[in-house]
């Protein structure tokens, strides 16, 4: 198992409990030492980030990217980025963003590239390729 | 021998009576072009006393510029004296003691006495006449349409600065000419014949209606018009305005909308095809994989550990949620397709629609508060659906720790009727209250409230199906209420 310095939890915003089941499966198959954190909504996702301070690491270990689904029941990906923007930037510096989404509607992909605070605009499904790539692009590995 | 018989001083008495009382202005002048006798009416006219005139030459009466060629005219009479109009086409003015010019028509008549050869000269102002023409040739210059006068023999008589906008002609190259000139040569043969039908029947009408109408200008270029004809009497008989619009804009505005309804009819067809795919070519693989799954669990299911039987059922789950968004799909396109028109007592409509949901409402237990409602023109299955729908997800929407409260109401406004299905229940942000009429979108997780996102999309299609509308209000934890409108004008 290896251990990326700086990823020490990967989070998974996604109402679909399919989605998030095979995504857990890449992650373990990418073989690497992170602790996985399911929101399957917005809200949770959000209470999540906002509680942080208050719990101890163990409970809420700091993620490193989290992998953010557009089309969510209630709040969306977009209003998620809405709510994010507001947290404080010493946590926000630490979080790489990539909107995972099944969506090709090319309006999408331009908004996303117009917000600095995400990181990455990918295609389901994600791959250990995916996966690894987004990994190599934005944390340095140390053996 | 007695003298002159009294009664020819009485037949002299009474005729000079009689001119005197003339409301024309009469004149009799001698061959030498004196004044010999003026009636009354002279001196209301010219502003002349009688004793003044008589005996002056009649050029006194004549404006300084006519003055020179009058003598000529004069004479020219005598030498062929009938009972005429004088100075055909031209315009005659008359000037008076303190030198103002007014327009007149003069009616000359020869007459033979003993005292010698005479011209009675009958005098009309026509100031309030040419006053009224300028005041007509005046509308006719200001109307924003191309206006043509035309006389009985087809002459134009007047045209105003439009006609010679789109006729590309210069006023005095059209005035006087037929009117056929503005018309293409093929059709141009038998317009007089119409011209000769409208002048037995005039009426105001618009020309040749069914017809398609053509005009013509200086270049020859043709080009589509409406024409309204106006009959109208003039001093110079019965004439014909005819009032041009160019419709050339209009006609490519109906090709274009021609054309655009028939692609609206291709895409239609497109989508009945794309409806057709969905409904055979898509759901044959999805029945495959259902089909392969459940040979996979029931032969293979023990090979597997658990996450591989989790796999499994997630693949069905995932499969059936397909086929369900792929019928959902299917019935939101089919809408409407195929529905006639009916009378519907919205009262017994709802009756129906609690029969069908009698088990979900017995079970959550709610109560429903209904006013009478309308009876109406709508397509019965639809509107049923869009019932179904609304009280269906109050059902659903309920609020746990309250007994579930449905109320419908309807309001009649001036071009349709406003429902009303109002809840209890969890009531809902404002802020997702466009969201939620939009297909496949929902507001809570699957897991909590099952469902395929599409029923409030399917209201909203309903509602458009007959010329209304749908929105919502709502405050969360309170309830929600959607009103959707039926339009009266339906057709």
């Amino acid at each position: 198992m290896k251990k990326i310095t700086g990823l020490d939890c990967i989070i998974l915003v996604d109402d679909d409990k399919i989605t998030n089941f095979i995504n857990k499966k890449v992650i373990k198959r990418a073989d690497l030492d992170v602790a996985i954190k399911v929101n399957s909504s917005v809200t949770e996702a959000l209470n999540y980030l906002k509680g942080m301070s208050q719990h101890p690491i163990e409970e809420y270990p700091r993620p490193g990217i989290i992998f953010l689904d557009i089309n969510m029941p209630g709040m969306n990906g977009w209003d998620f980025i809405d709510e994010y923007k507001k947290l404080p930037e010493k946590q926000k510096k630490r979080i790489i963003i990539a909107m995972l989404t099944t969506s090709i509607n090319p309006d999408d992909e331009n908004a996303a590239n117009q917000i600095p605070e995400i990181n990455m605009y990918l295609k389901k499904p994600l791959t250990v390729e995916k996966l690894e790539s987004t990994i190599k692009d934005y944390f340095p590995i140390l053996n | 021998m007695s003298t002159t018989p009294p009664q020819y001083k009485h037949t002299e008495l009474t005729f000079q009576v009689m001119v005197d009382a003339s409301p024309n202005a009469l004149i009799l002048v001698n061959e030498k072009g004196k004044i010999a006798y003026t009636n009354a009416f002279v001196e209301k006219l010219f502003q002349y006393e009688r004793s003044e005139i008589i005996g002056q030459e009649i050029e006194i009466l004549i404006p300084a510029r006519f003055k020179s060629h009058h003598p000529g005219h004069f004479n020219s009479f005598f030498k062929n004296p009938k009972a005429r109009m004088m100075g055909v086409g031209r315009e005659l003015y008359a000037i008076k003691k303190d030198k103002t010019e007014f327009p007149v028509e003069i009616g000359l008549n020869p007459i033979v006495t003993v005292d010698g050869n005479l011209v009675l000269a009958s005098i009309i102002d026509i100031s309030e006449r040419k006053k009224a023409e300028e005041r007509f040739r005046l509308v006719v210059e200001s109307a924003s349409s191309a206006m043509i006068l035309v006389d009985k023999k087809g002459v134009i008589r007047l045209v105003n600065t439009q006609t010679e906008k789109l006729f590309r002609y210069r006023r005095e190259e059209l005035l006087g000419q037929k009117i056929e000139i503005l018309i293409p040569n093929e059709i141009r043969g038998n317009h007089p014949k119409y011209r000769k039908e409208f002048s037995k029947n005039p009426e105001v009408r618009s020309m040749g209606s069914g017809r398609d109408l053509y005009a013509i200008d200086r270049d020859a270029n043709k080009f589509p018009v409406e024409i309204g004809l106006n009959p109208i009497e003039t001093s110079d008989g019965h004439m014909v305005l005819a009032s041009i619009i160019d419709i050339t804009e209009r006609k490519k505005a109906e090709e274009n909308s021609r054309n655009y309804t028939k692609k609206l009819e291709n895409k239609n067809k497109e989508l009945e095809q794309f409806t057709y795919i969905a409904s055979h070519d898509l759901q044959e693989p999805l029945k495959s994989i259902t089909g392969l799954s459940e040979i996979l669990i029931e032969e293979y299911g023990d090979l597997l550990d658990q996450e591989g039987r989790d796999s499994l059922s997630f693949l069905n789950e995932s499969t059936e949620r397909m086929k369900e968004l792929i019928t959902a799909l299917l019935n939101y396109t089919r809408l409407g397709q195929k529905s006639k028109l009916e009378q519907i007592d919205c009262n017994e409509l709802i009756k129906a629609v609690k029969e069908d949901l009698a088990s979900s409402i017995s079970h959550a237990n709610t109560s429903f508060e209904i006013d009478t409602l309308p009876t109406l023109y709508g397509y019965p299955t639809e509107l049923r659906l869009l019932f179904q729908n609304l009280i269906n997800n109050a059902i659903k929407f309920r609020k746990k720790e309250r007994p579930s409260i449905v109320k419908i109401s309807a309001q009649k406004q001036s071009k349709a009727w406003q429902f009303k299905v109002e809840d209890n229940g969890i009531g809902m942000d404002m802020k997702f209250s466009g969201k939620i009429f939009t297909i496949f979108q929902q507001l809570n997780s699957k897991e909590e409230y099952s469902g395929s996102g599409i029923g409030l999309a399917h209201c909203k299609k309903i509602a458009e199906l007959h010329d209304g509308d749908i929105c919502v209000e709502s405050t969360p934890g309170e309830g929600s209420s959607f009103f959707f409108t039926i339009s009266t004008k339906i057709k």
